[in-house]
């Protein structure tokens, strides 16, 4: 169904503020609050708070799908690999490009209304990923943008202007930023990258009007703190767990998820025996105040890089006889996690792609690991490979099928075991590894029961890529491939409805939004925004 | 330049580049620890002590993308993606010096001269009909692999067996396209609805398409849901074995010529 009131309220909103003599805020919290009721506009990363990407409009559809057409496309203005998701919101839409630039759009013609981007000095540090950016967050009037030199960056909805400009951590150290910044209620929620360089990581909370840092909550306990002995006597200084990619968010029970990322060193551990919390988990936070409510660890002890910074996808559904909270997750590591999101208990987790490091998961969802996988001087080959069965790129969730789609990688990893030498700002990885590619690997996109991640269907593709998956009301999937294809799969049974070529790796982000009465559907390709609709 | 005063003149400048002054002891563990690292991060490619295999041999006196211990380094450093050599992972300062210091010390090891005489293979190339399928100094057919620095690109080990057992040492990685580590000249035969046969080598291929060159060099493009079976056959190649058209010495004479192009045109 596509709702039509878009550019109507638009308006209605507008002469009401005329007549208060005042502009009423563009994205007031409330409104992404209540974003499935305006599914036109897309308010925020993943659609939601709960990261579903799911697009409940319905106009394409499986019967109409073959005739999806290139409405108009927008070329990136610098080179690079452009992971962004687009945010929408009144005929406008928000995208970022690399490094971290941020450009507005009109959505009925593709033309530019304003680009900004932030001056990043030529020695910037960045390690342990390419210098991307995966999108923006909008707030009232203003959007917020995280960037490589380690800095957020509040700018006006209408002109682009900045509003205020702060360091969230020092790039000299290793901090830069890539992911979408979330938005809370008058806060401004953003997590770093930098383990590669063995920064000690943590998640940041901005007034979204001053840029006031309103709390810090590391992701790696000091010493004396809870979590403590899981680390060496001083490991746990350098001891990394990034929070680099967008969390989620129960307004109900007031609770932020967010994903931590691995330990440093990345590959030899010989410096910081235990568990190493809270790296490679989920923690819940306390909105108000980053107090962590409860933690989940999905990688104890991690020695292959095994980040969990994949999207926490939250939905309600049946679990022995009764409707749960639930908080899923396709892990790097290969396994499927399905936890209750109020109390952090392990329900279910099962592997979705090959694995070869754990012999099962015990009743409380901690792996069982097996012997001699750990990195070493001549090499161990372990699946799955060092990117991870999954990595930053976003699953789908669909609350019409109870399917969980997710990218999958099958692909094996020889780890390696080195020196770990840390000196601010430079890399600290201890190893490294020699990717099985080519012929040899290979990816899929699978649909998993939601609750449970038993497979339902696959989709194979040529190459582990990391494609972003998009399910719609119109019982349809879209996905990409390292070989340039964008196609439409069938939601129910994963066969393919429609494809086209776009001449390079499909590594943006889908997303749906209906302007003028009419859907589309936007991902980036290449230096390209992409954006289709049935005519 | 005599071999062993171009090792006298590494290992002075590894002593020089070295952050603090190394005795002749640490110059051993050097080679020595490198050897371990070499041993688990380069001899898939290059072979065991440098000898040689999918990538050049190690063990010569002058390394053609490296010819001195800065331009080894940056090499070990960052790879030559373009040549299908990766940056396996990062090294620290101290894990380099020990790779170079290993990578220098194989050119001290004597060689045995090559078994082969180049200008006799040089004949042995024509007889043998490769120009029909390989180019040489802009001069031959195209489909098979050009050759003209295939001398800078593989080991004498890989080139014999290349002659004799071509699927065992089908190439991947050498090639913008397809890339990625796919291999390449792979053997595909697909089978059209109606019994219609093409067989061929892949050129590209992604999820909903593949294209093929067949034996006569002829371009073909598939639509994978429009085919009936699409078979690749990576323990096959085009290429014939000459393990029995060649004698030893021919094949050795040929392996010399194969060594000596180094992309002169």
């Amino acid at each position: 169904m596509i709702h039509r009131f878009g550019a109507l309220s638009t308006t209605v909103v507008l002469v009401l503020a005329m007549a208060a003599g005042r502009v009423a805020a563009q994205v007031p919290y409330q409104r992404i609050v209540r974003a499935e009721s305006e599914p036109h506009n897309w308010l925020t990363y993943g659609g939601t708070y709960k990261q579903q990407r799911f697009s409940p409009l319905d106009q394409i559809n499986k019967q109409n799908v073959s005739r999806l057409k290139l409405a108009w496309a927008y070329q990136i203005r610098q080179a690079g690999i452009v992971e962004t998701s687009p945010i929408v919101v009144d005929g406008i839409m928000y995208l970022t490009e690399p490094p971290s630039t941020v450009t507005a759009l009109d959505v009925r013609s593709g033309r530019t209304l304003w680009t900004y981007s932030p001056t990043i000095p030529s020695d910037v540090i960045v390690i342990g990923s390419p210098p991307v950016n995966r999108g923006v967050a909008i707030l009232d009037d203003t959007v917020f943008v995280g960037t490589i030199h380690g800095h957020l960056i509040a700018l006006d909805t209408r002109s682009g202007a900045v509003r205020w400009d702060i360091a969230v951590g020092d790039n000299k150290q290793g901090f830069y930023l890539t992911l979408a910044p979330l938005a809370l209620d008058g806060k401004i929620v953003v997590g770093v990258s930098g383990a590669e360089t063995g920064i000690r990581a943590y998640i940041d909370a901005y007034d979204a009007k001053t840029g006031r840092r309103v709390w810090r909550t590391y992701t790696v306990p000091a010493a004396g703190e809870p979590g403590a002995d899981t680390w060496g006597p001083s490991s746990w200084k350098t001891g990394g767990g990034s929070t680099w990619l967008t969390g989620s968010y129960d307004p109900e029970l007031n609770l932020l998820y967010w994903a931590t990322g691995n330990p440093a060193p990345d590959w030899n551990a010989d410096d910081r025996p235990g568990d190493n919390l809270y790296t490679d988990a989920v923690l819940a936070l306390n909105p108000a105040d980053g107090k962590i409510k409860w933690h989940f660890q999905f990688t104890p002890h991690d020695v292959h890089d095994w980040d969990a910074n994949q999207m926490l996808v939250l939905f309600d559904a049946p679990v022995g006889g009764r409707v749960r909270k639930l908080l899923a997750q396709a892990n790097r590591n290969a396994f499927y996690y399905v936890l209750d999101r109020a109390t952090g208990e392990f329900l279910a987790g099962v592997p979705y792609a090959k694995q070869t490091w754990a012999e099962k998961l015990d009743a409380k969802g901690r792996p069982i690991k097996r012997k001699g996988i750990e990195p070493s001087l001549e090499g161990t080959l372990i699946f799955p490979n060092i990117q991870g069965a999954a990595n930053w790129f976003s699953p789908s969730y669909s609350p019409r099928t109870g399917l969980f789609y997710q990218g999958a990688r099958e692909m094996g990893t020889v780890y390696y075991k080195g020196e770990a030498e840390f000196q601010p700002g430079t890399a600290f990885l201890g190893g490294g590894g020699r990717a099985v590619n080519g012929d040899e690997a290979w990816g899929a996109i699978r649909a998993l029961e939601g609750t449970t991640g038993k497979m339902k269907w696959e989709f194979k593709l040529l190459s582990p890529g990391f494609t972003s998956l998009l399910s719609t009301a119109g019982g349809l999937v879209f996905g990409g491939s390292e070989e340039g294809n964008f196609f439409a799969l069938d939601a129910d049974t994963g066969q393919p409805l429609w494809d086209i070529q776009v001449g390079a790796a499909v590594r943006g982000i889908p997303i749906s939004y209906a302007v003028d009465g009419r859907q589309y559907v936007a991902i980036a390709a290449g230096f390209t925004m992409f954006v289709f609709s049935v005519n | 330049m005599s071999r062993n005063r171009l090792c006298a003149g590494a290992l002075f400048l590894a002593l020089a580049a070295a952050p603090q002054r190394l005795n002749a002891a640490q110059a051993v563990s050097d080679v020595e620890q490198g050897k371990k690292l070499f041993q688990g991060l380069c001899v898939t490619c290059h072979g065991f002590d440098g000898a040689g295999g999918e990538a050049p041999p190690l063990n010569r006196p002058r390394l053609t993308s490296a010819p001195d211990e800065e331009s080894l380094r940056k090499v070990i450093s960052q790879g030559i993606p373009n040549r299908g050599m990766p940056r396996v992972r990062l090294l620290t300062g101290n894990e380099l010096r020990q790779l170079v210091a290993y990578v220098r010390s194989l050119s001290q090891t004597p060689q045995p001269a090559p078994r082969g005489n180049a200008e006799r293979g040089g004949e042995v190339y024509a007889k043998a009909g490769c120009a029909s399928c390989h180019i040489v100094k802009g001069q031959g057919g195209s489909l098979g692999p050009a050759l003209t620095e295939i001398g800078r690109l593989r080991g004498p080990q890989y080139l014999h067996q290349s002659i004799v057992d071509p699927a065992a040492v089908l190439p991947r990685g050498t090639l913008a396209v397809p890339g990625r580590g796919f291999t390449e000249f792979l053997p595909v035969l697909v089978v059209m609805r109606g019994g219609r046969e093409v067989r061929g080598v892949r050129v590209n291929e992604d999820v909903f398409t593949i294209q093929l060159r067949d034996a006569t060099n002829a371009f073909h493009s598939f639509r994978k849901s429009e085919v009936e079976t699409i078979r690749k056959e990576p323990d096959k190649s085009l290429m014939p074995s000459y393990a029995k058209r060649l004698n030893a010495r021919e094949l050795d004479d040929l392996v010399a010529y194969l060594s000596s192009l180094r992309g002169e045109l």
